[in-house]
Parts: C-alpha cells; sequence; structure tokens
C-alpha cells in the first residue's frame, strides 16, 4: 500500500518533465498524425496525474474524470482526428511557418518564462510547481503552435494542447473542478473539435486545401 | 587491480567495437526481414584489410596516410575517460568532458584532413559537410554534458557517473530528461547514423562519411572504418554511464565487476536494438535538414542548462 502512495506522489512530480518533452515535440513534429499522437501521449500523462490525484485525495469523482479524461481525449478525439487527416487526404506534412528549430527554442524559452511567473506563486500557496510550470507552459504552446502553424487541423491540435493546460492548471491549483463543471466542459470540447472537424471539410472543399494563410485573400 | 580494470574496460570498447557494428547490423538486417551477414563479419573485413596494400594518390602529401593513424589514436585516447565497469576511468584524473569532445574533434579534423588531401573531389565535398555537421553538433554535445556536471558538481566523467549512481531510478529530473535527448540527437549525429548519414550508401548526395574514406584503402581504411566503429561504442558507452549507470560496480570486487559487465552487456544490447529501430523506420533526412536537426538539439541543450537552476532535481 505504501509502495502505491509512493507511486501516486512520483506520478505527480516527475509527469511535468514528461508533459514539457511532450510539449517540445510537438513544437518540433513534421507530421500531422505526429502531433495527433503526442496529443494523445500528453492527454495520458494528464490521465495518470488525475488518478494520482484520485488516489491521494480519495475522490470517486476524481476517477470519474480519470475515465472520462481517458475515453475523451487519448481514445476518441485523436482516433477522430486521425480519421479526419485520412479523409481529407491533404499532404502529411506540416509546413509550418517557421523552422522546427525556431519553433522548438520559441517553446524552451515559453516553459522558461512559465517557470518563472509561476515560481512566486508556487512558494506562497502550497501548489506543486513543476505541475504548475507545466500546465502555464502547455497554455503558451498551445497558443503558440495555433499560430505558428498553418494547417487548419494543426491549430485544433494547437487549441487541444490549450485546453489540456487550462484542466491541468485546474488540477494542480485546486485538485480538480466539480465535476458537473467538468462534464460541461468535456460536452463543450467535443462540440468545438465537431464543428472545427465539419469546418475543415469546408474549407477543403472550397479552397482545395486547408492552409489558412491563403485565407486571407477573401477579405474586402 | 583497479589499473587493470580500467585498461580492460578501455580494451574492450576498443576490441568489442567492430563486433558492435556487426551485431546492429544483423538486427537491422532481421528487423528488415532479411538474413544479413554474420556479426563477426566487420573483424574478417578489418582483417582483409590490413593485409591489402596501401594505395596512396600521386599528388597526395605524407598527411594522407597519417590521418587515418591520427583518427585512430585519438579516438582510442578518448575511450580512455569513459567510465564502463566502474565509475572510473584510466584518464578519469585528469581529464574531463571537454578533453573528450575535444579529442574527438581532433579526430574528426585528422578525418578531414586525410579526405581532402586524397585529391578527389569527394574528398572535399565529405570534408565540408562533415565540417557543417561537427560544428553543428559540438554545442549541443557541449550543452548536454554540462547540464548533468552541474548537477554533479564535477566536469570529471567519472565523478559525474559515480553522482549517477548514488541517485535513486525514480527521481527522474528535467535536466536528465532533456539533456538525454539533446545527447542522443548528437549521438547520431556524431556516429553518422540515420537520419544524419548514412553509413552503408555510396550515394552522391547524401554521404557524408563515405565520401572522405573513399580514396583510402588497405590498413588506412581499416584504421578508419575501426576509428568509426569505436566511436559508436565510445558514444553509446558515455550514454549508459551518463543516464543508466546502474549496474556498474562500486567497489572492486571480482562478484561486483562479473555482474557489471553482464548488465553492461544487456544495456548496450538494448540500445544497438534501439538504435536498428531507430535505423529502420526513420528515412535518412535531406542535407538541409540536418541543420535544422540539430538546432533543435541546441534548444533542448539550452534548456537543460538552464533548467539546472530550478532547483536542480
Amino acid at each position: 500500500m505504501d509502495l502505491v502512495q509512493l507511486a501516486a506522489g512520483k506520478t505527480f512530480s516527475s509527469s511535468a518533465v514528461f508533459l514539457l518533452l511532450t510539449v517540445l515535440l510537438l513544437a518540433a513534429a513534421r507530421r500531422v498524425s505526429t502531433a495527433i499522437i503526442l496529443f494523445s501521449l500528453q492527454s495520458a500523462i494528464i490521465t495518470a496525474q488525475v488518478m494520482a490525484t484520485a488516489y491521494t485525495e480519495k475522490s470517486a469523482e476524481a476517477w470519474v474524470v480519470a475515465a472520462m479524461v481517458f475515453a475523451l481525449k487519448v481514445v476518441a478525439i485523436p482516433s477522430a482526428l486521425l480519421w479526419l487527416v485520412e479523409r481529407l487526404k491533404s499532404p502529411r506534412a506540416i509546413q509550418p511557418s517557421i523552422s522546427s528549430a525556431k519553433a522548438v527554442f520559441v517553446a524552451a524559452l515559453m516553459i522558461l518564462l512559465s517557470y518563472t511567473v509561476v515560481q512566486p506563486y508556487a512558494r506562497e500557496s502550497r501548489v506543486p510547481e513543476d505541475a504548475l510550470a507545466a500546465a502555464v507552459a502547455l497554455i503558451l504552446t498551445g497558443a503558440f503552435l495555433m499560430v505558428s502553424q498553418r494547417k487548419a487541423i494543426m491549430q485544433i491540435v494547437g487549441l487541444l494542447v490549450l485546453e489540456n493546460g487550462i484542466f491541468l492548471a485546474a488540477l494542480t491549483t485546486t485538485f480538480g473542478m466539480p465535476l458537473v463543471i467538468e462534464i460541461g466542459v468535456f460536452f463543450d470540447l467535443l462540440m468545438g473539435i465537431f464543428i472545427m472537424g465539419v469546418f475543415a471539410f469546408r474549407i477543403r472543399d472550397t479552397f482545395e486545401h486547408l492552409d489558412v494563410t491563403k485565407l486571407r485573400r477573401l477579405r474586402g | 587491480m583497479t589499473m587493470l580494470i580500467h585498461f580492460l574496460q578501455a580494451l574492450m570498447i576498443v576490441f568489442g567495437a567492430p563486433l558492435l557494428r556487426g551485431v546492429v547490423s544483423k538486427m537491422k538486417a532481421r528487423i528488415q526481414r532479411r538474413q544479413g551477414a554474420s556479426i563477426w563479419r566487420p573483424y574478417a573485413d578489418l582483417g582483409k584489410l590490413f593485409r591489402k596494400e596501401d594505395l596512396v594518390p600521386p599528388l597526395a602529401s605524407p598527411v594522407f596516410r597519417a590521418a587515418p593513424r591520427g583518427v585512430f589514436c585519438a579516438t582510442t585516447v578518448a575511450v580512455l575517460l569513459i567510465p564502463v565497469f566502474r565509475p572510473a576511468a584510466l584518464l578519469g584524473g585528469p581529464g574531463d568532458f571537454v578533453l573528450l569532445v575535444s579529442l574527438l574533434a581532433l579526430a574528426r579534423f585528422c578525418l578531414v584532413l586525410g579526405g581532402m588531401d586524397g585529391g578527389g573531389a569527394f574528398g572535399g565535398m565529405g570534408g565540408s559537410r562533415e565540417a557543417l555537421v561537427s560544428a553543428l553538433a559540438e554545442a549541443p554535445f557541449l550543452l548536454g554534458l554540462t547540464a548533468v556536471s552541474i548537477l554533479a558538481r564535477s566536469t570529471q566523467l567519472a565523478r559525474i557517473v559515480d553522482w549517477t549512481l548514488r541517485q535513486n531510478f525514480f527521481d527522474i529530473s528535467a535536466v536528465h530528461i532533456l539533456a538525454l535527448s539533446t545527447l542522443a540527437m548528437v549521438a547520431i549525429a556524431e556516429t553518422g547514423r540515420i537520419p544524419v548519414d548514412n553509413p552503408t550508401t555510396h550515394l552522391e548526395l547524401t554521404m557524408i562519411h563515405e565520401a572522405m574514406v573513399l580514396e583510402h584503402s588497405g590498413p588506412s581504411l581499416a584504421f578508419l572504418e575501426w576509428a568509426n566503429s569505436v566511436k559508436l561504442g565510445l558514444i553509446m558507452s558515455l550514454l549508459i554511464g551518463l543516464f543508466f549507470p546502474w549496474g556498474m560496480a562500486a567497489e572492486p570486487s571480482l562478484l561486483a565487476i562479473a555482474l557489471a559487465v553482464a548488465a553492461y552487456l544487456v544495456k548496450m544490447l538494448a540500445l544497438a536494438l534501439i538504435l536498428a529501430l531507430v535505423e529502420s523506420s526513420i528515412a535518412k533526412m535531406r542535407m538541409y535538414a540536418v541543420p535544422d536537426f540539430l538546432g533543435v538539439a541546441s534548444a533542448t541543450g539550452v534548456l537543460a542548462v538552464v533548467f539546472t537552476v530550478f532547483g536542480g532535481r
């Protein structure tokens, strides 16, 4: 029993490190499918974190949330996105607007920024610094992925990463929101992905590509 | 006794390196559903080359024949710095990781000189490519090693390994993961494996290492090939020592050493399998994508060094 307790504690402290690694890999990813699988991996790490919280806090609600995160973010959304990529038949390469080395540098700077921002707050309240910094880093890099990528699908992935960050921030500061709110957020997310998926099809059908930088010509 | 062990561990890398290469190519062949050559094949190749005549192009200077020997000597001396069975090495006292990196750089300098002295067009081309890759790989190499040396509060590889050995395996630190990913990318570039360079191709567009050794023959070529496999063994042992040293013999007793040898062989086989899997599943990069790849390594290296500030562990 002690061993499980120890494992739960270790999961919470060390998973932040792996989250940062997935962020860096996402910035360096060259293919849409790689990015989607990385997102799935990231969600799996967050699921482990929710389970660790559920175990240490002994709350049944958190187990339900963990099951929902797993079903939705690790399995359902990534497979839906992969199916979308397959159906859209767009080229597999990402075509980012900046090179992957620069993207990783920017992501690294964002991680450092989130650590420096979080440090004074984490020192006063007794919140694990690593996890909170990872949450802020996820929010920042999610936003960065959305602005630096050209493909519509990659912007969906960026939004999902951002949402993961918000979820993690809620988890680390308040040990999770009430179950009703979580369910609402998940439903919102599912609807959002659904609408964005439909939109991706519409963009492809109208313009025969998914490059959002070319959408500017429509103005006026 | 300890001196003997330190000497033996260096000898094992130098003389086991061709076997390692044979094992990796056998694994690659099996993964690709081919029979593959015997794992002892590199020794037969070296033996054949050592018996052959050393042909020198008419315009080449004495540098042409001296360069391969220089490459081999620099690489072998670098091996003396690597802790393998024990957290100590023959040159562990006076030498630190900067010496290791500079010895590898010296080896590469000799290699480029030898390639250019042959007078062929490919030698110069391969030399300039090698210089580009090594110049870009050196910064992340030093950054990754600096990060772990800050944690261990020592620049000597043996002390770093000794420090890591005393840590708990489950206390995963961000610095270690970042440094490991940096050094793994550097290792691929340094040893000239896929996706940076392909050691089995002679395609003009892509070859780096093979272009430089194209003019060499006989014993010179044997020294170059041998040095190349020694370098692969050296860098793999370095990664094992820095990041997975558990199982090394803390005290020089016979039983502990035997266990350390067994653990080292298992870890080496696992790493060879990973290398074979990566090489079989990834396509070679375009030459122009290599700076980008090493830029990613530099970014994670910088992050690893800066992360040592945040509490260390």
